[in-house]
Formats: C-alpha cells, structure tokens, sequence
C-alpha cells in the first residue's frame, strides 16, 4: 500500500561479530562436495563470541542507530526485537535492551517471531505507529546467531549479526517510507520445534514456492500499488539466505546485478537471518545520495515477505559518518578455526559441576 | 556458580551503564554511582552517563580458574581511563592478550557476564572492546 510518506529513518546502526570462519573448512569437514559450497557464493561467515547472544548484538546495533539520530533514549515510545535465537525461550530481550540504553519505561516492547523477518515486520510496525503519531521514536532490531545442527547444509551458511533501525517523523529522517507491502501465507519450508536446539527444513520447499513466491508476489504487489517500475530505484536489497537467491530473485523481477550487488552482504559474513536484508539496507544508505529509491525486501519461513519502498533524503552522509559503517565492521574480522567456532557458538559445552 | 538475582537487579544500571559521579561542589568526577564525593566528601553530587570510551593504561592477562570461568579464559583485565578522566576496571574482549597495547583507544559494551545454566537467568554487563570506530 502507498504510505503517507510522514514516516522514516531517523538512525540505523549494525554489529557483525568479529570472528570469522571460512565456508570451505566446515564443508571439508563434513564430507560436503565443494561444488555445493561454490555454488551457495558464501566465502565465509560472521560468528558470535562465547559472551555474545542476540540481546548483546542488537544492543550494539540500537546503540548506534541512537547515536546517528541523536535522539535522547528516554523519547523512544517502542522497541520490536525481531529474533529466531532469543536467549531466552520466556523473557523479553527488548526489556533487556530497552533498560541497558536507558530508553522510556513509558514503551511498547515485544519480541517477534517469524522466522527471518521479524525485524522487517518490526520496521513495518513502527513506521505506522510514528504514521498513526501513538509515538515519537520507534526502535525495530533485527538480530540472530543462527543456529544449524552441525553437518546440515545450514551450517554452511548460518551465521551471526545484528541490524537496528530508529524510526521518527519524516522532518527528522534521511529517508522516508513511501510503501509498504507485507505478503504471508502457510508454507512449511523451514522450521524448528519447541525445545529442539537446531531447526529442520522441508528441502524442496526452500527456493520455488517459498523464498521466490512470496518475494515475487510482495514486490509485485508494491510496484502496482506504487505505479512504479525496476527503473524508478537505485537499488535493490533481497533477503540474503545465500549469495545466489538474491541475484536470481533480482532477475526474475528485472532487476540487474549492478542495483542487487551494493547491498548484498552474505557473501561476506553469511546469512545473518533477522539481520540479512537490513545489513544490506544499512551498507545501500551509507553510499545512497537524496533523491535514491530503494527496494527493500525481506523474507521469513512459514513464510513472507515485506517489500518496503524508501526514498533518501538530503543528509544521509553526515548521519552516516556519526557511526561505524557496515563496511567497516565487514573489515574488523579474525579468522578462527572450526574447533574455535565450535566452542563459541557452543557445539561443545563443558559439563558444571561434575 | 549460581549468583544472586536479587543483588544483580538492585545493581542493574551499574552493569548496564558506566556511571560516574560528578560533585558539584569541588567539579571532580569519580567511579562508580554514589552519594557523596569521595575527594571531598560533599553530598552534592549528580550521577552522569559516560560515554564508555577511554584508553588502556595498564592491563593483566589472568588464567586463574573458578568453577564456571572457564570458557571466557584467559581473560584480560585492563586498567582505563575515560574519556572523562575517570579510571575504571573491566574486562577486555575482542583482542589477543598478545595485542593488546597500552593506550589503545576501548568502548564499553554489553556482552553476556555469566549464566546460572543451564536454566538460569543470564547475567549481562559491560566489557571493553577496541573501538570499532572513533566518532
Ligand atoms: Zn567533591
């Protein structure tokens, strides 16, 4: 639907940890053939320290979407923490975050599920609260360390990062929210159960009638209401659950390489589920210049898709330069090795107290 | 180890925040929140935000084991003045004990303290990293 344009991002900030391991090395290790590896277009992923959850990523990444808007935290009215790797099963982690900035006690704050867009729906929740003026400032955090049973072709791929976006009235953003489109329907692609540590997935489901569908029908859905065309936008970010999916998506929709490639960041650091599309939304603002539209596209299991429409205002380049850049932490890495990255994203635990 | 809940949530702004006490009365600043000057023992005293900056002064790497530390070892402990010139202990991550310099420009951030697993409440805190970026 065509939004009122009264809505935008006033601060946006990313965490990507500093670990890395290389793709090769897990495929090597569990017998996977190296062409599958190649052919995913993930070189190496993002992994989160021993002492880092979901809750300390997207505190970083809130932090920061805060300091660009310089806003005081106290007039922040809600927070939405999109997550499928909440620490706790019970217990909020936008509580958690919400005390530890110091934002209003005054606050709706919730924690989504939906598989990896929860934070896209967050972002769809606040702009029409800042829309509807319920509140001044609205936080939506995408954040995960993404879990996959060891040996499952998820581990080839799932990985750890967190994005957070400040929404606030359109006179105090460097980009407005033009249109917005959200598409679900029942679809068993991927999932995981009460007190199962590592989700499934329903192989053949996972591209065609899952990741594609929706995505094609969010997109076309917004350009129709929009009346707009591949043409009218810069650039164009698609949920990242490899680094193939989204060239190939961008395709089916006529979208060329050059407009897919400035936000597509799993490549790098491997698909940070809730943080995906929004890392890649965060690296496209910080080259945009006013005047861009943006496509920004999300995907979840079970399954949906948000397509958002933004347009850049003037500014952009000064908020952006108040924080760390999705490149520069891209540059901030180690490489560990598969023992270490077992240990600290705990696919070996010592037993206490025996 | 199990720690205790109630003492965690009374202290909670201290892990979450670095708060520093400003005295009114002779200007100093010191750690960590409280009601009376400890330079001059005036009550007039305000509690402010640091903005968790600072540089290493000096630092220890500890191998020293407790009952439920021992995925976090070693661990290096740095000594850093602030940016407000307030002096403040802490943990400091996201570095090789081996890299680390003194001077080295830090930033408080929330990182998991311990948990009273495998059920229990997760601690959370402040620890330092290297600055990601000077702004
Ligand atoms: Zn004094």
């Amino acid at each position: 639907m065509k939004l009122g344009m009264d809505a935008g991002i006033v601060g946006w900030g990313v965490y990507i940890p500093r670990k890395r391991i290389k793709v090769k090395e897990i495929a090597e290790l569990w017998g996977f053939d190296t062409g599958l590896v190649s052919s995913l277009r993930i070189e190496e992923k993002s992994v989160a320290d021993i002492d880092e959850d979901s809750v300390t990523m997207g505190w970083y990444a809130a932090k920061v979407a805060i300091d660009r808007g310089e806003v005081n935290p106290n007039e922040i009215g809600a927070i939405f923490f999109g997550t499928e790797s909440k620490p706790y099963a019970v217990k909020p982690s936008a509580t958690i975050v919400g005390d530890a900035l110091g934002i209003s006690r005054r606050k709706l704050s919730s924690d989504l599920e939906f598989a990896c867009r929860a934070g896209g729906e967050g972002l769809r929740i606040s702009v029409s609260l800042i829309s509807s003026k319920a509140v001044k400032y609205s936080l939506a955090i995408g954040s995960d360390t993404a879990q996959a049973n060891p040996g499952d072709v998820l581990e080839l791929t799932a990985s750890s990062g967190a994005a957070a976006f400040l929404i606030g009235p359109e006179r105090e953003a460097i980009a407005v929210f033009e249109g917005a489109v959200t598409y679900v329907t029942d679809t068993p692609d991927f999932w995981r159960r009460d007190c199962s540590r590592y989700p499934s997935h329903g192989e053949i489901f996972t591209g065609e009638p899952a990741y594609f569908d929706h995505i094609v029908n969010s997109v076309n859905i917004l350009l129709t209401d929009l009346g707009l065309k591949e043409s009218d936008f810069k650039y164009a970010i698609f949920h990242q659950p490899n680094g193939k999916f989204p060239l190939q998506v961008g395709k089916l929709l006529g979208f060329p390489k050059e407009k897919v490639l400035p936000g597509l960041v799993t490549p790098m650091i491997g698909n940070t589920y809730n943080a995906s599309a929004l890392i890649g939304f965060a690296r496209v603002l910080e080259q945009a210049r006013a005047g861009d539209r943006i496509l920004l596209v999300t995907f979840g299991s079970g399954a949906g898709s948000d397509a958002f429409s933004i347009v850049v205002k003037e500014g952009v380049e000064q908020v952006a330069s108040r924080g760390p850049t999705v490149n520069e932490l891209l540059e901030r890495k180690v490489y560990v090795s598969y023992s270490s990255y077992a240990k600290s994203r705990r696919l070996i635990e010592r037993s206490i107290g025996w | 180890m199990r720690s205790s809940i109630s003492i965690f949530w009374r202290r909670k702004d201290s892990y979450y925040k670095v708060l520093l006490t400003r005295c009114k009365r002779c200007g100093r600043a010191s750690f960590f929140a409280r009601d009376v000057c400890p330079y001059c023992g005036s009550s007039d005293v305000s509690i402010v935000k640091s903005s968790g900056r600072g540089r290493v002064v000096s630092y220890t790497v500890s191998y020293f084991r407790t009952d439920s530390n021992e995925e976090y070892l070693p661990l290096v402990i740095a000594l850093v003045r602030l940016d407000e010139g307030v002096y403040v202990t802490g943990e400091l991550r996201d570095v090789e004990p081996a890299e680390v310099r003194e001077g080295m420009e830090v930033e408080a951030v929330l990182r998991r303290y311990s948990s009273d697993d495998p059920y229990g409440l997760i601690y959370y805190g402040l620890k330092f990293i290297p600055v990601i970026k000077r702004c």
